[in-house]
């Protein structure tokens, strides 16, 4: 009996020190230097600044060897160029596609910290989907991390550009990027402006119940980029950033034009066609359903702008080409 | 299995902590683990790798597999008292409401912004165990008639309550969906804070009431013959049954506080170890109380295994894992069939 | 050995024994008859102290005196004792239904030594001594072994009453104990119980259904109709047609036991 107990712990150790199938992919460990990256035109000494959670953050310098713990950090990481430095990144970071062949970290149900501490970052870049007490675990093992918010106004995702760009040594790349993102919704807001008519907009987010469904409610960016591109949000009205609509009330709403936000969970413009009692609706009759990449206006990144321009496209037809 | 119950089950636990230590997303090779042993004793710095592995391995896998081994303690000593106390191989640690209590001041704390500070983030657990208190007893009030404590008016109370409770947290949850994740993520179980600190808060309270539990075994066994019976034999029945029902609820209220609710264990450990190793209480809570520990070790490692790096939740796999096994067991023992 | 004065105890708002007293002598077998509802199980409850009490004082000797039946010598009042304190003046034998069935034989008897054990609830080589005589007195020890859920009815009963003979009581109280054994069982029962009170010099109080087995085996009886006490005394005196048909509401004849001499009580008509 003893001895069945001493074979068992040895077996264990056994599995411990040779059992990769027991294990995740093995992380790399760095054995050298981290490449440096190419040096921004102006670089301070030391980088000092509080984050979204009131917590200072210190850097001695841009931050070379990032791991991003939200999908809108990885994207605004790339899109300042700063894809070069990040060294990890959670499960859900999709985009861009080069993102995809870094190592992940964990996502949702539970970010893994020895994957975290193993990467070696001197960034790791939070935020909104992150909670404080995963930000205080990572701070308790002495890791850097900074917390960005989720911004309420395209001006705060600018300026959330900004600082990840301060952070990382890429402020001329940030600016630049600003700037066309600006111009592009002076664009918008331009062709905007002399319009009379703007179409009620249901912007769908969950459907698993048709009778009562989930739309974008007051706060929430969808709603703000719907009015920026000229149309009127149904659930504008409603309570909190996802607001459950019913049947009832959609139908008095009557919206013009239904956009499927949920279209990546498999909902077609058939399927809502078919839904009972929804056959009713003026967009269902004159067909006006569009299936729509919902990352394009719940990631607070720079791809807002993307979103903004293609509800516009949508909204108004005949004025975006 | 009839000789040696502490001999087994210890070495199982010991097997398990091991496991535990050993395994994670970070490989670290066997090799190295001996070198990090003997620097330490050597109180040599290391060098990289050892010094990460080292590192892993004292602030992230030691404190964690600490909070997993209290809590699973925890989980299966009050779970064996609990089905002592109410004489229901149905009963578990969450049966008048710690479970519900503690989940709705959780959730209650995750729906105001608190500052990031030392006391902002003691905030949740310290609402969470604060709730579960609060409902035992309420719950307790609520089911006393005179001088006793029915144990049916406790069940009834506790699941009328049980579900005010929940309900309440799903509406908060409903409305305040930007914390949805947090919420879910700590209502389902698992240790979301690193470090030593969950390990030293609720160290206190689990001594406290696992060490009435463990004291409270011939008493136990005195119950299982009816209030009346008890009582007859000399055991002051209301007074004692009050102190093991608050042993037992603040061992589990301090164990969900940080790891938040993970089923199964309280409810199937101390059924395993009354099959294999009998139901006199002097031995079965203690048992419980390791064998809870090593099954919740087991299933945390399978949860940080299986999909590595993502993390299942634990409360996920002690019901997927625990179920079957749990079924085996029945199998192989049904000639013994007694609770 | 023990004396109950004017007890009253209720159920809520309805009262249920209506200034009982009753005194039990060391040494004897005294049956508690009376019809179903009539508040035997009631009074062994409110003696034991499983049920509060509403007035009246349940009074017994000082244990350090011998178990005499001197009255002057009566001065622990049991309604004043704890649990544990009064577990070492009585002990009680329930009916033998739905018992653990997981202990054993062993582990059950030596409950009964709980209100003697020390504080951590240890048990000594003493305690094991006296629940092994315990056994071997209601001829149960080659039992000890046994989980309690194989066992018959009769041998759990028996077990039931090793366990509070354990206890080591002077006064021992039975709660229907032969309600659910069949005739073989209850005639050995009751034969131990009553060699147990002579030769051990309990006081033993017996309530029970069985009115012919409670004038063979009791020395005295004491009818109990609504709460109230109507008649104590020897079977005979109290085993009356007058009595029991009024009791019982039924017409009984009582005739002389052809063997024993004792009362024989047949229900109906001459």
């Amino acid at each position: 009996m003893f001895r069945k107990l001493l074979f068992a712990l040895l077996v264990g150790l056994l599995l411990a020190g040779c059992g990769p199938a027991l294990t995740a992919t093995p992380s790399p460990v760095a054995t050298q230097l981290p490449a440096t990256a190419v040096p921004s035109a102006s670089v301070n000494p030391s980088i000092s600044l509080t984050d979204g959670l009131n917590r200072s953050v210190t850097l001695a310098s841009p931050a070379q060897r990032v791991v991003s713990l939200a999908p809108s950090n990885t994207e605004i990481l790339f899109s300042i160029d700063a894809g070069r430095q990040v060294v990890g990144r959670d499960e859900t970071s999709d985009y861009p596609s080069e993102a995809l062949s870094l190592p992940t970290v964990g996502g949702y149900s539970g970010y893994n910290l020895e994957a975290i501490v193993a990467l070696h970052p001197d960034l790791v870049l939070a935020g909104g989907v992150n909670t404080p007490e995963l930000v205080a675990s990572l701070e308790q093992l002495g890791l850097t991390v900074y917390y960005l918010p989720n911004p309420s106004t395209l001006e705060e995702m600018y300026a959330n550009l900004d600082t990840v760009a301060g952070l990382t040594g890429h402020e001329t790349e940030s600016a630049a990027l600003v700037s066309s993102l600006k111009l592009r919704v002076a664009a918008v807001d331009a062709a905007i402006a002399p319009l009379s008519y703007g179409p009620t907009v249901y912007y769908e987010l969950d459907a698993t119940d048709p009778t009562k469904p989930y739309t974008a409610g007051p706060g929430s960016f969808v709603d703000l980029l719907i009015s920026r591109a000229g149309g009127i949000n149904v659930g504008a009205s409603l309570q909190g950033q996802w607001a459950q609509i019913s049947l009832e009330q959609l139908v008095v709403a009557n919206p013009a034009i239904i956009i499927l936000g949920d279209s990546a969970y498999g909902e077609t413009s058939q399927k809502v066609a078919a839904r009972p009692g929804w056959g009713t609706l003026a967009a269902v009759q004159s067909g006006q359903m569009f299936p729509f990449d919902d990352n394009l206006v719940s990631r607070p990144g720079p791809r807002l702008v993307d979103g903004l321009e293609a509800l516009a496209k949508l909204l108004h037809p005949g004025v975006f080409k | 299995m009839r000789i040696r119950p502490y001999f087994y089950t210890l070495s199982f636990l010991c097997v398990t902590v091991v496991l535990s230590i050993a395994i994670g997303s970070v490989f670290i090779p066997l090799t190295d683990l001996g070198r990090i042993l003997l620097g330490w004793l050597n109180r040599e710095p290391f060098t990289e790798p050892l010094k990460t592995f080292a590192f892993i391995l004292t602030d992230i896998r030691l404190p964690r597999t600490a909070l997993i081994l209290l809590t699973g303690a925890a989980l299966g000593g009050s779970g064996a008292a609990y089905q002592g106390l109410f004489r229901n191989p149905l009963a578990d640690p969450y049966l008048i409401g710690v479970a519900s209590g503690a989940g709705l001041g959780a959730v209650l704390a995750m729906s105001i912004k608190w500052s990031y500070s030392f006391w902002g983030l003691l905030a949740v657990p310290v609402a969470a165990f604060l709730g579960a208190l609060l409902t035992v007893f309420l719950v307790y009030t609520l089911a006393r008639v005179g001088k006793t404590i029915p144990t049916t008016n406790l069940i009834l109370a506790g699941v009328a309550f049980g579900s005010f409770a929940t309900a309440l947290t799903t509406y908060l949850m409903l409305r305040s969906t930007g914390e949805l994740h947090r919420a879910i993520a700590w209502l389902s179980g698992g240790s979301s804070q690193a470090g030593w600190e969950p390990v030293l808060a609720i160290l206190p309270f689990l001594a406290i009431g696992l060490g009435v539990l463990l004291l409270s075994g011939n008493a136990l066994n005195l119950l299982q013959f009816g209030d009346d019976q008890a009582q007859q034999m000399g055991l002051p029945v209301t007074r004692t049954r009050t102190l093991i029902l608050l042993a037992a609820s603040l061992a589990t209220a301090a164990a969900v506080s940080f790891s938040g609710i993970i089923g199964f264990i309280g409810l199937i450990v101390p059924h395993v170890m009354r099959l294999w190793f009998g139901a006199d209480y002097r031995r079965l809570l203690p048992l419980s109380l390791i064998g809870g520990a090593s099954s919740l070790m087991l299933a945390d490692i399978i949860a940080r295994s299986v999909m590595a790096p993502q993390e299942l939740p634990v409360g996920i796999v002690t019901a997927l894992v625990g179920a079957p096994f749990f079924l085996w067991v029945l199998r192989r023992a049904k000639n013994q069939g007694f609770w | 050995m023990l004396r109950i004065e004017n007890l009253s105890v209720s159920y809520g708002s309805r009262r249920v024994l209506h200034n009982i007293s009753l005194e039990l002598y060391s040494g004897e077998v005294l049956a508690l008859i009376g019809p179903n509802g009539a508040g035997k199980s009631t009074l062994v409850r409110a003696v034991s102290g499983v049920i509060p009490v509403d007035s009246g004082h349940i009074l017994t000797n000082d244990l350090s005196a011998n178990r005499s039946n001197d009255f002057s010598r009566y001065s622990l009042n049991l309604l004043s004792l704890s649990s544990m304190q009064r577990a070492r003046c009585l002990a009680v034998v329930p009916q033998a239904v739905s018992l653990p069935p997981a202990f054993t034989v062993w582990e059950t008897v030596l409950m009964g030594r709980t209100p003697h054990l020390n504080f951590l609830g240890q048990v000594s080589a003493r305690d094991e001594a006296i629940a092994r005589l315990a056994l071997q007195k209601v001829d149960a020890l080659d039992l000890a072994e046994r989980r309690v859920g194989e066992l018959s009815g009769g041998e759990q009963q028996r077990v039931l009453l090793a366990r509070a003979l354990a206890q080591s009581t002077p006064i021992l109280l039975l709660d229907e104990p032969t309600s659910n054994l069949d005739l073989h069982y209850q005639v050995g029962f009751m034969e131990t119980v009553g060699a147990l009170a002579a030769q051990d010099n309990l006081a033993v109080l017996v309530a029970m259904h069985d009115l012919n087995l409670a004038a063979r085996y009791a020395s005295r009886v004491a009818l109990l109709v609504d709460g109230e006490i109507k008649a104590v005394g020897t079977p005979r005196q109290v085993l009356t047609p007058e009595l029991i048909s009024s009791a019982y509401h039924l017409h009984v004849q009582v005739i002389s036991h052809p063997f024993v001499d004792v009362p024989l009580v047949l229900p109906g008509d001459k």
